[in-house]
């Protein structure tokens, strides 16, 4: 049977929630179909909770990729031709989307990051064919959305309006790193984080309260898109709103080159095939299935998939994502004590996240949480340094040495990388399914050559830092380039020559289809892409709510 | 069809009715978690925690019924060791003995400690008895919100 619906939305993430949010505000009646692949995990489950406070395994860690096929076991997904980008642990293919794991962090981007071409002349690379004082005003929006915690005097970038709620104060833990950076007059501020903060309205949205479980937050203080989109079906009033988990979209259908008709989709229990129509489609999947699902898209009018031009092909291609770099040095002594007390960071600088780095790779600095040197611990870790004190045996006078005994520190960089069409992810063969039901992905990411120079130039900037702060032994601990800001696999363009979608996020060519994903950014920045995405649904929802 | 019980929410596919535990075995996890807090901090456990350690406790055998066994395993290992060491040596014996860490567990005390003793650490650490040893929040503790000039976390300012 056909269903019919004003507007189809393909993915169920910050994007799908805030868009369907913002169209039914202005339309309650308005019959939206949101189509996700993945299913519902418990949120805000205090069984669930204790859980991952015991064991360190969050409840919906089985809707992320399986690692690469290896020696060592089956897995999924085919890294090709020396690719360096894990999928495993980057994104949740979920109800909610990856806003289930992410960590919160919410940065503009910087006026310069719309221009990048026009400031670096980098070969491959586009400036963004709208402006940040286009979008400034869909930040402050998103940021009132998404519920960020922040300081409102910081104007790096410029802001014009107030985060809703006020900042997290610096922990006693940033105190090294911020004398530090006062000394070498590096600029520092607090970190903008998704938390919700206490509230004189009648939002259903629980502040924070410093529980340190974030990736699975026992109150949903944290934004979740999922928890938004239960709180629509409940509370909204929207007759017309409606959400199927275990709904891959297998096509797009098209009438013509310039006319989106609809979707088809499979149950993945049932297997049942099922068209939609729709007078407009969004594409609101993550960057990567976004792209996957356009390329499966062939029609007679679309030969190479939707949104693919005869010359060009750039669906899937200019694939980005950031590189996390550890850096890590030892302080002698901890006589405070120092030890995580939450369980995001609360210090963050922007100074290297500059015009002037803009043509090397810009990146962003981040203090994590620091450890004992006893103990080999990794970041994210939701185990501390006392409880694995106690855990493995150590008795009280053990444990008094090893917690004001040597420490760790460490900084974590976001580093910006620059698109070139040789990166790209693509579909393996229809019948390659991932333990999800979805088709596999081939991925291809290879840094730049100059890539390692870069980071020895940052080591460079950064070793300053820990020789203030009195450590020694400064090393870079690990650097991986994770699926998680995956980007720019459909960017937005001013002509089809560079781009997929235009300045309003619709595919070239076509007048009813629209991509909403990280994927049409024209370049990703050195910063965390959700606020961004946001900001960019909100704008498309005013778009469409003008027609 | 809601109200069939096929329709319940389930994390397995116990009877909730069969796997309670007994509270001859919740006295003796009580006094286990209890002498966590007596062997690693400066403060006493509280009897107000004894309903914490309860609902965590029928929150573990919710998720796994197998638990019940793990917790009627780690009475008797602690009754033994009792026996022979004397109540001190013998939670000492299961709180420090190095060689009981194996992953998995492969003696019925080490999977009194790592199933039950261990995991009673991060409750009783995320209850506050992390407390003794500087901090004002740790990872688990339900700290409170961010309200200026009550930040329940050490800041630079305090």
């Amino acid at each position: 049977m056909k269903k019919q619906v004003d507007i189809l939305i393909i993915g169920s993430g910050a994007a799908a929630a805030s868009l369907s949010q913002r169209l039914l505000e202005k339309d309650p009646n308005r019959s939206i179909l949101v189509l996700e692949a993945g299913i519902k995990v418990p949120m805000k489950d205090y069984k669930l909770y204790q859980d991952y406070l015991v064991t360190g395994t969050y409840p919906y860690q089985f809707c992320e990729d399986l690692n690469y096929p290896s020696i060592f076991g089956n897995g999924e997904n085919v890294p090709v031709g020396g690719n360096q980008l894990q999928l495993s642990g980057g994104r949740a293919m979920m109800f909610g989307g990856s806003t289930a794991h992410w960590g919160g962090w919410s940065f503009r981007l910087k006026p310069e990051d719309f221009q990048l071409y026009t400031n670096t002349q980098i070969e491959g690379t586009i400036d963004w064919p709208i402006s940040y004082d286009d979008l400034e005003p869909y930040y402050g929006q998103a940021e009132d959305y998404i519920g960020v915690s922040g300081d409102s005097t910081d104007q790096v970038p410029p802001r014009t309006t107030k985060y809703p709620f006020c900042e997290f104060p610096y922990t006693l833990e940033d105190q090294g790193t911020i004398e530090a950076f006062e000394k070498l007059g590096l600029d520092y501020a607090h970190m903008p984080i998704a938390r919700h903060g206490i509230s004189d309205t009648d939002s259903p949205h629980a502040p924070c309260k410093t529980t340190g479980t974030c990736k699975y937050c026992p109150f949903g203080a944290r934004y979740f898109a999922g928890n938004f989109l239960d709180e629509m079906l409940k509370y909204g009033s929207f007759p017309n709103f409606e959400i199927l988990q275990g709904a891959i979209v297998d096509r797009i259908t098209m009438s013509s080159r310039s006319k989106a008709t609809g979707a088809v989709y499979h149950d993945k229990f049932t297997t049942d095939s099922h068209t939609v129509e729709a007078e407009t489609v969004i594409v609101a999947a993550g960057s990567i299935e976004a792209a996957k699902l356009m390329q499966r898209s062939v029609t007679p009018e679309w030969p190479e998939g939707v949104g693919n031009q005869k010359n060009n092909n750039l669906v899937g291609k200019n694939l980005v994502s950031h590189p996390f770099v550890y850096w890590e040095a030892t302080l002698p002594e901890n006589p405070q004590r120092l030890q995580p007390e939450m369980d995001f960071p609360t210090f963050i600088s922007r100074h290297f996240d500059s015009k002037e780095q803009q043509p090397f790779g810009k990146f962003l600095t981040v203090r994590l949480n620091s450890f004992s040197d006893q103990f080999n611990m990794t970041t994210n870790n939701q185990v501390s340094t006392l409880t694995k004190a106690m855990q493995t045996g150590l008795n009280r006078e053990e444990i008094d040495a090893v917690t004001t005994g040597p420490l760790n520190v460490q900084l974590i960089t976001q580093v910006e990388v620059f698109t070139k069409t040789s990166n790209y992810v693509s579909n393996t063969a229809p019948n390659v399914i991932n333990h999800l039901g979805m088709q596999e992905t081939n991925v291809h990411y290879v840094p730049d050559s100059g890539f390692e120079n870069r980071l020895d130039q940052i080591q460079t900037l950064l070793n300053p830092v820990f020789n203030e702060m009195g450590a020694t032994n400064f090393r870079k601990a690990s650097d991986s380039i994770r699926a998680d800001h995956a980007a720019c696999v459909t960017r937005m363009s001013d002509t089809p020559e560079t781009g997929v979608v235009d300045k309003d996020l619709k595919v070239f060519d076509t007048d009813n289809l629209y991509v909403l994903s990280n994927g049409s950014f024209s370049s990703l920045g050195a910063i965390n892409p959700t606020i961004t995405l946001t900001a960019l649904s909100l704008r498309l929802g005013d778009h469409l709510n003008s027609k | 069809m809601e109200h069939r019980k096929y329709n319940r929410k389930a994390y397995h596919a116990a009877d909730p009715a069969d796997v309670a535990v007994s509270q001859a075995i919740f006295n003796d996890m009580w006094e286990l978690f209890v002498q966590i807090g007596k062997f690693w901090g400066k403060t006493e456990v509280v009897e107000d925690l004894r309903t914490d350690l309860l609902v965590f406790m029928n929150n573990r055998i919710a998720m796994d019924p197998s638990y019940l066994y793990d917790y009627k395993n780690a009475s008797e290992v602690i009754k033994e060791l009792i026996y022979e060491m004397g109540e001190e040596k013998g939670y000492e014996s299961l709180f420090t003995d190095k060689s009981i860490l194996d992953d998995p567990p492969t003696t019925l005390k080490a999977r009194a400690r790592q199933k039950v003793s261990n995991e009673f650490i991060v409750l009783y650490l995320s209850l506050g008895g992390f407390k003794d040893y500087g901090a004002e929040n740790s990872l688990g503790y339900i700290g409170g919100a961010n309200i200026k000039g009550k930040t329940p976390y050490r800041t630079i300012d305090k």
